[in-house]
């Protein structure tokens, strides 16, 4: 084997798995996106005598010969190309119109929480507290739970009649701006520790004597904190920032087991529109169209923050 | 070693000998050709001679080595629907020789794993235990394998159609052919706590308070309104310290609370008359051009009607499905609900109801007014008349048309439908199945024996209200029709999504459905209006 075969052997898994997984999809989704697709099948049945192992014919009880059915089957995929017309129709889908507000409320709230508490979280642990290493520990645990998982524990303590939060009175699941917070503070619970813990990473690495000096100048901690610390913290809080939204306007999980959507469509996300219109209407020219659209959109969004930080550096 | 080895070895052997043949026998042969069957409760059924049908028999596996997959909702060897496929596998393997894998799937994943299958013709399923609101894309669609032949060939075990009646007979066939075989039986009715509402004190404050009688069984929507606005808010029920209910609905997003506002809005949409016409018997659609009828007045005062009536309930049950409102019902919180037959059963299931024999069941009362669709109209005073409902899904096996083992798949089904073993799902509430065969009807109506419900732990009264309310409700002569197209699913879900805004109170009755109809409109569109009308007149059984 010559070195140039060899280093496309060790390439090849690399690139098969981003061709099958990650390219296809996205070419075949691209493709269903100006199509409508209808797949149809044909099927064609024949009764044949049932034979046992000796060729003979297999007979019931009464002494009549047994037959089976063999089927032989067609399918039929019916493609026409419609265009653009699955993206015009987004614009007309007031369905479509909820569920972007409904993602874009949700998204803009719960990433800001999440960075808010996370960098408060990270500033409380950044100093010596008692048995900080065991909860640290304990704070980064609703990380490694499954949303869906997530969903349904909380939907059992939410639970209005009976659930360990009725005491409060307040209408998580049935009131459409209860069921949202709700939906939001869920996500919060799951990704704030994400937040804090990169955040606590990124503030154990700002060089002490440089906070040291800056105490020299000033006793004002939040000026140290907005003047030395948060710059330091920037291209963190960006990361975590985009990490985060890039998440948080694909949720599916948490809607799906807290609310299913509801009440009306008051928590139905984009993406839960997107994968009920492709995988229970079976609607999936447009549904591709749809998760076009949040792709572009999402690219949009990040192209020009990134540009600005960009701008804000040079 | 050795010698103490070959010592233990036939010791070893008797052993086995005695497990194998102490392993547990779910059939058993009488001399008359009949046969027992050992359900899991330790119960033999005892089938009639030839009943199994001329396939199985003693020492016969006439499908040895086949194997078979079935699709059904999530629920367990003891949840509905799912519970009789566990207690009949066993059953069924032993006399087939074959084997049955039963495949679970989440409510909310089962129509799209169904069609994917379908769809793709897989055919990774064998079949599919359907609701009957998914005829409209399997049939259609041409994915399910009609069984009039193998019914005919007297090869598989006897059930038959003539048992049910013509409401719940067409959920099953699609035009002359028969796709399903005997399985549940869903309606609403109408259920309350008859201890209360027969209570002599009650009744006095109720006309003191309201002015007029209590209707016993509520004969009108309106009645059961008064009714449950004068409870709600009371201690009635002596269970604990907190006021009590008046009506409890489940109404969450996506779990089937739109079937409420069907038999509810029935009578004040459905306008009487022999036949279906343009005007007469319709529901969903003009039958002549597929406009929705959905934000007429008549479905629009109904939804407002619905609303009124879901203030009498706990708020959070916007945010409920069918368990928590039935619990609540089961816990004596509630005066009414209006569900399916599985809250009869459940009540009798005292670790979880407190309710046995204080149940009053009736078939849902009717509007005191309907809108007249031909003259644009109220009619008010309609008196009594009450709409049957077959809403739900009558959950039941359809054979997929791309199963390779179509035959030993039917005579499973078809071991589900025999008639000791549906007799036998009605009488046990756990199964899911709920009544509406002949056989299960108590006796004039049906076959079935007051003793029969009470062996099964049925308290006769509330049995017999039961009983009476659903055969009252499946032999209706007004009937909402179901609806059976291409697409219903999705009709639905809008349908689902509107009607639970407007119960959240994020859109006005008016708003709600006038969305649903403009959307429906874009669904018509999208599926070939022609061929959709074509289609609903087929299942309305409009002629034009």
């Amino acid at each position: 084997m010559t070195r140039k075969q060899a280093k496309f052997f060790f390439l090849a898994p690399a690139i098969i798995w981003v061709f099958v997984f990650t390219i296809f999809p996205l070419g075949y989704s691209a493709v269903l996106s100006v199509f409508s697709l209808e797949n149809s099948v044909d099927v064609t049945r024949t009764k044949v005598p049932l034979l046992d192992d000796a060729g003979e014919p297999v007979l019931t009880r009464s002494g009549k010969p047994r037959t089976r059915t063999v089927i032989e089957r067609t399918v039929n995929s019916d493609w026409t190309f419609v265009g653009g017309k699955n993206f015009v129709r987004i614009t007309k889908d007031m369905q479509a119109a909820e569920a972007a507000k409904v993602t874009v409320i949700f998204a803009v709230v719960a990433v800001t929480i999440q960075i808010v508490l996370g960098m408060a979280l990270a500033l409380l642990f950044n100093r010596k507290l008692p048995a900080r290493g065991v909860m640290r520990s304990v704070m980064i645990m609703p990380i490694f739970a499954t949303p869906i998982a997530v969903g349904y524990l909380f939907f059992t303590i939410f639970f209005e009649n009976g659930g360990p939060l009725s005491f409060t009175g307040i209408p998580w699941l049935s009131n459409p701006s209860w069921a949202l917070f709700s939906v939001i503070l869920v996500d919060v619970w799951q990704w704030t520790p994400f937040a804090f813990l990169v955040f606590l990473a990124a503030l154990q690495g700002i060089d002490s004597e440089q906070i040291e000096a800056a105490r020299l100048d000033t006793e004002s901690s939040w000026k140290i904190f907005t003047n030395i610390v948060l710059p330091a913290l920037q291209p963190v809080i960006v990361i975590v920032l985009l990490l985060r939204f890039a998440e948080a306007i694909k949720v599916f999980d948490i809607p799906f087991a807290l609310t299913g959507g509801g009440p009306g469509v008051a928590t139905q996300s984009y993406t839960f529109l997107a994968f009920r219109t492709g995988l229970r209407f079976f609607d999936v020219g447009y549904a591709s169209a749809m998760s076009y659209t949040l792709l572009i959109a999402a690219m949009i969004i990040v192209t020009v923050f990134f540009s600005r930080i960009r701008k804000s550096y040079s | 070693m050795f010698r103490r080895a070959m010592l233990a070895a036939p010791l070893v052997l008797a052993g086995l000998a005695t497990a194998a043949s102490a392993q547990e026998s779910f059939v058993k042969w009488n001399d008359d050709g009949s046969a027992e069957l050992l359900v899991n409760d330790g119960l033999w059924l005892k089938t009639a001679p030839g009943e199994l049908g001329d396939l199985f028999g003693p020492g016969e596996k006439p499908f040895e080595g086949v194997e078979i997959s079935i699709t059904v909702n999530t629920g367990g060897p003891k949840g509905g629907i799912s519970g009789p496929l566990h207690t009949f596998r066993p059953i069924w393997e032993e006399l087939s020789g074959g084997k049955l894998n039963i495949v679970e799937l989440p409510f909310a994943e089962h129509f799209t794993k169904m069609m994917t299958d379908l769809r793709t013709g897989t055919g990774q399923f064998d079949a599919f235990m359907v609701g009957a609101f998914w005829y409209g894309d399997i049939a259609a669609g041409n994915f399910a394998f009609p069984i009039n032949e193998l019914m005919e060939s007297g090869e598989y075990p006897q059930w038959s159609l003539d048992s049910m009646p013509p409401s719940l007979r067409q959920l099953y066939t699609w035009g002359d052919d028969v796709l399903g075989t005997l399985g549940d039986a869903d309606g609403q009715a109408l259920y309350y706590r008859r201890d209360i509402l027969e209570d002599a004190e009650w009744q006095a404050q109720y006309k003191a308070e309201t002015g007029k009688d209590m209707v016993l069984p509520p004969r009108t929507w309106q009645d059961v309104l008064s009714i449950s606005q004068f409870f709600d808010g009371k201690n009635w029920d002596d269970g604990d310290d907190e006021p009590d209910s008046g009506m409890v609905l489940h109404l969450k997003v996506g779990e089937q609370g739109h079937f409420h506002f069907q038999s509810l809005s029935a009578s004040f949409v459905i306008n009487p008359g022999d036949e279906v016409t343009q005007f007469d018997n319709v529901y969903w659609f003009d039958p002549t051009d597929m406009t929705p009828l959905i934000n007429k007045p008549g479905h629009v005062a109904a939804l407002e009607f619905l609303q009124e009536l879901s203030k009498t309930g706990p708020a959070a049950q916007v945010g409920w499905s069918l368990g928590e409102t039935w619990d609540y019902f089961l816990r004596g919180k509630s005066i009414f609900v209006f569900s399916w037959g599985d809250v009869g059963s459940l009540v009798q299931d005292t670790s979880r109801s407190k309710i046995k024999g204080k149940l009053g069941v009736s078939i849902v009362p009717s509007s005191e007014r309907y809108w007249d669709l031909e003259t644009e109209k109220w009619v008010e005073g309609a008196g009594d008349r009450r709409v049957g409902n077959t809403v739900g899904g009558s959950w039941h096996g359809v054979i997929s048309a791309f199963s390779n083992n179509p035959e030993a798949t039917y005579s499973f089904l078809s071991l589900m439908a025999i008639k000791p073993v549906s007799k036998w799902n009605a009488n046990n509430g756990w199964t899911g199945v709920d009544p509406g065969y002949s056989y299960q009807f108590l006796e004039p109506q049906g076959e079935a024996t007051l003793a029969e419900y009470e062996a099964a732990g049925w308290d006769p009264g509330d049995v017999q209200q039961y009983l009476q309310a659903y055969f009252d409700n499946f032999n209706a002569p007004t009937m909402l029709t179901y609806l059976r197209i291409p697409g219903t699913f999705e009709y639905w879900d809008i349908l689902d999504k509107n009607l639970s805004a407007a119960m959240s109170d994020q859109k006005t009755a008016q708003e709600a459905l006038d969305d649903t109809a403009a959307a429906w409109e874009q669904v018509t569109d999208r599926l070939d209006r022609a061929n959709q009308l074509k289609l609903y007149q087929a299942a309305i059984e409009y002629d034009g």
